[in-house]
C-alpha cells in the first residue's frame, strides 16, 4: 500500500484513547459491527489482540480477516495503522 | 535420514539439544550434563541414521527399507503434531521448533497459532502435487517462511538448508526421463547436505519416495494447495475487480493490464459500482448532508445580530454621551456666560 488514508493519518496522528473500534483505518462500520459483537469495541481491544501475537503482522490479518470477515486489503489496512501507531506511541 | 557420521562428542551442548529435539527425543533435565546429551543422540540418532546410511547403495531391496521407513515417520509425525490436540504450552514449543516465537496463547490467538502450526507442517505439500518444476511459483510460501524465521534465528539454518534441498530436488528432477538410478543420485546427493534432519526433510523424503517409485510426475494432478495458494488472494481483491477472470494455475493472468484496454475505447467490463468507497469518501458522505445544519445556521444569525445589536448599542451609548455632555456643557458656558454679562452691568 503505497499511500495512506486519511482515517490511516488521524488514528496515528494522537493516542487512540477510548476511540470507538472504526476509528482504526480498514475498519468501518460492518466490521466494526462485528467485531464489536465479538466483545472488540475499542480501538485498544483491538491494540491489545496485536500485541499479543507479537505484532506480527501476518497473523494479525489472518486472525482480522476470520474474526471479522474483512477481506485483505482492509485488514492490511488495519495491521499497518496498528504498527505505525505502535511505532510512535509505545 | 541422512546424517554425517562425526562424532557426536565433538558437537556442542546447544548443537546436541537441537539435534535432539529435531528427531523428537525428549531432552533430559536442563542441568545434565553434556554427555547425557551424548548417549542421548548415540543411542536414538547414530542408529537411525546407520540404518539410513545403507539405502546409499543403490539397490532396489534397500530403497524398499527406507520406503517403509519413511512410511513410519510419516505416520509418526501427524499424529505427534495434531495442533489441536497440544496443550498451550506443547504448542508453544513446537511452534518454537519451528522458528516461530509464539506469544502468549490465549484463548484469542490459539487459533491462529494452530492454523500456522499447521501450515509449517505440511510446507511441502505442494511440491508433491505440483507437476511443474516452475520455481518462481513456490516464492510465495517461501516467502512466508523467511518472514518466520527472522523471528526465530535458530531455524535459519534449517531453512537455507531447506531452499538449498529444493533446489537439489529440482536438479533431481530434470532427468525425468530416465527412471531409478540417476533420480536416486540427485536423493543421495540432496541427503548428504545437512545433518539437521526437521520435519522439512522429513516431508521432503516424502518426495524422493515418490520420485522413487518412479510414478510419473507430470501425470501427477497439480491441484490442492499450490492452486489454492494462487485462489487465495485472487478472491480478496483481484476477483473484486476482476470477477469474469479466471484463476489460471500460473497466475499471470490476474495482473495483466486490463484498464488500458478499457480505456482505449471499449466499455470498461469489471464493475467499478463494487469498488468499496475509500473510508474517506464515505465519511465525506456521512458528513455533507449535515455539513450546516439549520439550527447551527439560526444560531448563527441570531449570534451576529446580537453582535450587531450590542456593538450598534455601545456606538450609540459612546455617540451619544459626549454629544450630549458636549451639548450640556455649551448651554451651561452660555448660561453663565448670559448670568455674567447680566451681572456686569
Amino acid at each position: 500500500m503505497s499511500t495512506t488514508s486519511q482515517k490511516h493519518r488521524d488514528f496515528v496522528a494522537e493516542p487512540m484513547g477510548d476511540k470507538p473500534v472504526t476509528a482504526l483505518s480498514g475498519i468501518g462500520e460492518v466490521l466494526g459491527n462485528k467485531l464489536e459483537e465479538q466483545g472488540f469495541d475499542r480501538a485498544f481491544v483491538v491494540l491489545g489482540q496485536y500485541l499479543l501475537l507479537r505484532k506480527d503482522g501476518e497473523l494479525f490479518t489472518e486472525w482480522l480477516k476470520d474474526t471479522s470477515g474483512a477481506n485483505t486489503r482492509n485488514a492490511t489496512s488495519c495491521s499497518q495503522c496498528l504498527r505505525e501507531w505502535c511505532d510512535s506511541f509505545l | 535420514m541422512p546424517v554425517f557420521v562425526e562424532d557426536p562428542a565433538q558437537f556442542s551442548k546447544p548443537r546436541l539439544k537441537s539435534e535432539l529435539i529435531a528427531h523428537n527425543v525428549t531432552l533430559p533435565a536442563v542441568e545434565s550434563k553434556k554427555q547425557v546429551y551424548v548417549e542421548l543422540y548415540l543411542k536414538h540418532i547414530v542408529q537411525k541414521s546407520a540404518a539410513d546410511f545403507s539405502s546409499d547403495e543403490e539397490d532396489d531391496d534397500v530403497v524398499e527399507v527406507q520406503d517403509s521407513q519413511d512410511f513410519e515417520e510419516e505416520e509418526k509425525d501427524p499424529e505427534m503434531l495434531d495442533p489441536s490436540v497440544l496443550t498451550d504450552d506443547k504448542l508453544k514449543t513446537t511452534l518454537l521448533k519451528y522458528g516461530v516465537e509464539a506469544g502468549p496463547i490465549v484463548a484469542t490467538t490459539r487459533s491462529i497459532y494452530e492454523r500456522k502450526l499447521q501450515r509449517l507442517l505440511k510446507p511441502a505439500q505442494p511440491r508433491q502435487n505440483g507437476g511443474t518444476g516452475d520455481a518462481d511459483q513456490y516464492s510465495d510460501s517461501e516467502g512466508e517462511e523467511e518472514t518466520g524465521s527472522q523471528q526465530g534465528s535458530p531455524e535459519t539454518v534449517s531453512l537455507m538448508e531447506e531452499n538449498l534441498h529444493v533446489d537439489m530436488w529440482f536438479e533431481s528432477r530434470i532427468p525425468l526421463s530416465s527412471s531409478g538410478p540417476e533420480i536416486k543420485r540427485g536423493n543421495n546427493r540432496s541427503s548428504n547436505q545437512g545433518p539437521c534432519p526437521r520435519p522439512y526433510w522429513q516431508e521432503a523424503a516424502t518426495v524422493d519416495k515418490y520420485t522413487m517409485t518412479n510414478r510419473s510426475l507430470f501425470i501427477t494432478p497439480k491441484t490442492s494447495l499450490f492452486k489454492r495458494q494462487i485462489k487465495e488472494p485472487v478472491t480478496d481483491v483481484l476477483m473484486e475487480m476482476f470477477p469474469e477472470t479466471e484463476p489460471t494455475p500460473t497466475g499471470i493472468a490476474a495482473t495483466r493490464r486490463r484498464p488500458i484496454k478499457g480505456a482505449a475505447g471499449r466499455p470498461v467490463q469489471f464493475k467499478y459500482p463494487d469498488l468499496p468507497a475509500s473510508p474517506m469518501t464515505l465519511q465525506r458522505w456521512a458528513v455533507e448532508p449535515r455539513l450546516v445544519p439549520l439550527w447551527v445556521q439560526i444560531l448563527v444569525f441570531f449570534i451576529v445580530a446580537c453582535l450587531l445589536y450590542l456593538i450598534y448599542a455601545s456606538m450609540e451609548d459612546g455617540l451619544a454621551n459626549p454629544f450630549v455632555a458636549l451639548l450640556d456643557n455649551l448651554s451651561m458656558e452660555t448660561e453663565t456666560e448670559g448670568l455674567s454679562l447680566q451681572a456686569e452691568p
